[in-house]
């Protein structure tokens, strides 16, 4: 049996946790169980988040390779959130864990979906549902999202970085401008605006450092904002109708950025990213004694949980799975039409989708990999890209970050030769991270957050001839919001 | 008619030089860069795709044939790795493209016969094929950009000391019964400034009896982007001075508005006219190519033209690569059978 602490750094310090008690419990209840325990694996995460899809331990089956299937047993990883151990009957979880592994039919959970691959899950719906439906939920929460992001505001309309990044721009124009290479046309492009903020403070920055300097870049600034929600460009345009015929607004899905933006091809001085790869859907993938496995997941609802809802939306269990795929085809509004019996008005059905949200768990298992050359990440990237990452050092479970990726390998084609993409987001920067920690899924108010692969958007970027650099917020150090950015390679 | 095609007919259809790579082969030179596989291991897989590329040229109807390059990482490596001299202080690389960081601390001593091994490589690519085959080499100027130069007062004197171990390297290659030989200059359009230099350094290499020489200039192909913008109207006046035979230029991706040129200098030698966008996978229709084609032959004759695509294949996923090169050959047959018998 392998048991592997990943949030090393709280068993020392001032206050070391005190993971002890538990461990025993876990491995008294597993050693009274019939199961090889040559084949299982304790993985232990801090899961940080207040609300996230887990729960505080959970089975996942590592399948045999499919030549393997009839002659090889699955092995299984005991998966323990150790913040919330301290209050959990650990026993009696794992007891019931290895029940129902040996009779799945006993299981307390109801599912939502088949096994599927990370980015297929509905949570990614759920997602994109909140952002379509944004203001149906806010009026519900009664506070904008950007009051329920950690710190109450995004990183993004910080003035002294702003002003950096335009001073610098200044200085590229410049030197093009002395020799004759400047374009008539500067584009600068923003890729999920939020509530406009960024974009204003940009560009009313750059209305007063453009006045106090010799040349009249303003006249030539186009200013294009693209975000996927029509309700947040509209919102963001409001913050910046005051420039006028400066500011595009386009509707851009961040994932497939070509799509919108592709004749800017070789013309983008500069693209802005905040926030945005965080919030894409992704696959997981792990490397297990060896062998390279994808992480399938199957989003459910704890039977309790399950009931409470049916009981309060006058619905039997068994019809809550088609209530929720209705709710993510058809948003809230809709919803409460088809089903009036159920929600007598948009504020229940916008209710009862927040408290599904809330109850939503994943279940998790391994598949392997039949050979990454044949898992497509994107459109123009194959599995081999993660190669490096999943051979680098022992077992390791790593985010494929597909929709970041993807984004990122399409919008790099977009940058001027000497324009650059800044990024700001919760960037993994080693590797060596995902074996010291948990960085995801979590949940931020009605939106999926992961941490972001930037080891391998580096990779990514190299391959492409973009050198990427990860560094720390500057003018925030300590956050875990971190600076990347990708410029062309010499 | 010039000497290519005498031995090949109207409108002959070539490449660049490289040719696709495969994501499983980058992976494997990756693998001997990490010390997963060895050099010989990794010697006999690069000639496995070789024999590969030139049946893939083959079976697509290419008329002059290259060996793809396959041995080489990148356009600048292969060959500063091999010319005495130059200092290469850490091999290993996290990417088989990425560059080595070469430099040159003291004058480079003049060639001593060993060559630098393009001539045995010619060697295995042409009992291949009764095609002819066309050996390119990267020129002294582009090479020169990427050393770290603390050996010479003048810059100029380490290109033309470059150009003198090209020299001999092609002469070399002329003896193993090369005909035709190529000068890529892929870093001359971001220094058209240097145009003189870059003159004068291939009129070194191309001292060489008995050689049909290709001049092949375009803004970069580097991760399959432009590395330069631009026009190609500072190769005029003085590429009339270089001793080569035919010009090879990218026209695909970039529009053919610089065709004009050819007409206006006066440019009576051969054009490889890069008809094939290398940068997209994008595959060009027979119709498209073949408009490329007719356009150009209003400003050149069909005598003077070579189809070629813009720049080396090596950035093409192969079956793009594949297809790419049956489109422009069925293109160049179409507008062959246009012109009737020359």
């Amino acid at each position: 049996m392998r048991i592997e602490i990943r949030p090393v750094s709280r068993l020392r310090g001032p206050e070391p946790v005190e993971f002890t008690d538990s461990l025993a419990s876990i491995v008294e209840s597993l050693s009274a169980s019939d199961i090889d325990l040559s084949q299982v694996r304790v993985t232990c995460d801090w899961i940080q988040y207040r609300s996230s899809f887990r729960e505080v331990a959970d089975l996942r089956v590592v399948l045999p390779a499919a030549a393997h299937a009839d002659t090889t047993e699955p092995g299984i990883e005991l998966a323990v959130d150790l913040r919330r151990c301290a209050d959990a009957d650990l026993r009696a979880l794992v007891t019931g864990l290895l029940a129902e592994n040996a009779s799945p039919a006993s299981s307390a959970r109801l599912s939502l979906e088949p096994w599927v691959t990370g980015t297929a899950s509905c949570i990614w719906r759920f997602n994109s549902l909140y952002w379509q439906a944004l203001s149906a939920w806010e009026q519900a929460t009664g506070r904008e999202y950007e009051r329920s992001l950690p710190g109450g505001k995004s990183d993004a309309s910080n003035v002294e970085a702003v002003r950096e990044l335009i001073l610098e721009l200044f200085k590229v124009w410049d030197d093009l401008d002395a020799r004759d290479a400047l374009p008539a046309e500067l584009y600068v492009v923003e890729l999920g605006v939020g509530n406009g903020s960024q974009a204003r403070t940009w560009l009313d920055e750059f209305v007063a450092l453009s006045n106090a300097h010799s040349r009249d870049y303003y006249r030539r600034l186009h200013y294009l904002m693209g975000d996927y929600s029509p309700h947040v460009l509209n919102r963001a345009r409001q913050a910046v109708a005051h420039h006028g015929d400066h500011v595009n607004a386009l509707v851009v899905d961040a994932t497939h950025p070509a799509i919108s933006l592709g004749f800017l091809r070789g013309k983008a001085f500069l693209v802005y990213i905040s926030n945005v790869y965080d919030n894409l859907p992704t696959d997981e993938v792990a490397r297990v004694s060896g062998r390279a496995y994808q992480v399938e997941v199957r989003a459910f609802l704890p039977m309790g949980a399950a009931r409470r809802i049916a009981r309060r939306y006058g619905a039997p269990v068994r019809k809550l799975p088609d209530l929720v795929e209705k709710l993510l085809r058809l948003g809230p509004e809709l919803l409460c039409d088809v089903f009036p019996q159920h929600f007598g008005e948009p504020a229940r059905a916008v209710a009862f989708w927040q408290q599904v949200w809330a109850a939503l768990r994943l279940q998790e298992r391994y598949v392997p990999f039949e050979g990454l050359d044949l898992y497509q990440i994107g459109p123009a990237l194959t599995g081999e890209t993660l190669r490096a990452q999943l051979e680098s050092d022992g077992d390791i479970r790593i985010h494929v970050n597909n929709g970041a990726l993807s984004s990122f390998a399409e919008t790099l084609p977009l940058l001027h030769p000497f324009g650059r993409l800044q990024c700001h987001d919760l960037f993994v920067t080693d590797v060596r991270d995902y074996r010291r920690g948990f960085h995801g899924p979590g949940k931020y108010d009605g939106s999926v957050v992961n941490w972001v692969n930037g080891p391998l958007l580096r990779h990514v970027g190299r391959r492409g001839g973009f050198d990427v650099r990860i560094s720390p917020f500057r003018q925030r150090p300590s956050a875990n919001v971190k600076t990347l950015t990708a410029g062309v390679r010499e | 008619m010039s000497d290519t095609n005498r031995h090949t007919g109207m409108l002959p259809t070539t490449v660049i030089g490289s040719y696709a790579v495969p994501e499983w082969l980058g992976q494997l030179r990756n693998d001997y860069y990490q010390r997963r596989i060895s050099q010989k291991y990794l010697n006999e897989i690069h000639e496995m795709a070789i024999k590969a590329a030139i049946l893939d040229q083959e079976r697509a109807g290419i008329d002059i044939f290259s060996d793809g390059e396959l041995r080489r990482d990148n356009d600048i490596d292969y060959l500063l790795a091999r010319i005495p001299g130059v200092t290469i202080a850490h091999r290993a690389k996290a990417d088989y493209l990425d560059y080595y960081n070469a430099e040159v601390s003291r004058p480079l001593p003049e060639p001593d016969g060993q060559g630098l091994g393009l001539a045995e490589e010619f060697r295995f690519a042409s009992q291949l094929t009764d095609r002819p085959v066309k050996v390119s080499i990267t020129g002294p100027f582009s090479l020169s950009r990427r050393i770290t130069d603390t050996a010479y007062s003048d810059p100029a004197e380490l290109v033309r000391a470059l150009a003198r171990h090209l020299n001999a390297e092609a002469r070399d290659l002329a003896a193993a019964g090369a005909r035709l030989l190529q000068i890529d200059e892929p870093f001359l359009a971001g220094y058209p400034d240097q145009i003189g230099l870059a003159v004068e350094a291939i009129n070194i290499v191309t001292d060489v009896p008995g050689v049909s020489w290709v001049l092949h200039v375009c803004y970069g192909n580097r991760y399959a982007r432009p590395l330069w913008q631009g026009h190609y109207d500072f190769l005029f006046p003085a590429v009339h001075e270089t001793k080569v035979d035919r010009l090879a230029l990218e026209f695909a991706r970039k529009g053919d508005e610089d065709l004009r040129l050819l007409r206006q200098h006066k440019w009576d030698r051969g054009l490889g006219l890069g008809v094939i966008d290398v940068k997209t996978d994008q595959v060009e229709s027979r119709d498209l190519v073949a408009a490329r084609i007719s356009r150009a032959l209003r400003y050149v004759t069909p005598e003077q033209l070579v189809i070629n695509p813009d720049c080396g294949l090596r950035h093409l996923a192969p079956e793009a690569a594949r297809e790419k090169l049956a489109s422009m050959v069925a293109a160049t047959a179409q507008i062959r059978a246009e012109l009737g018998p020359g």
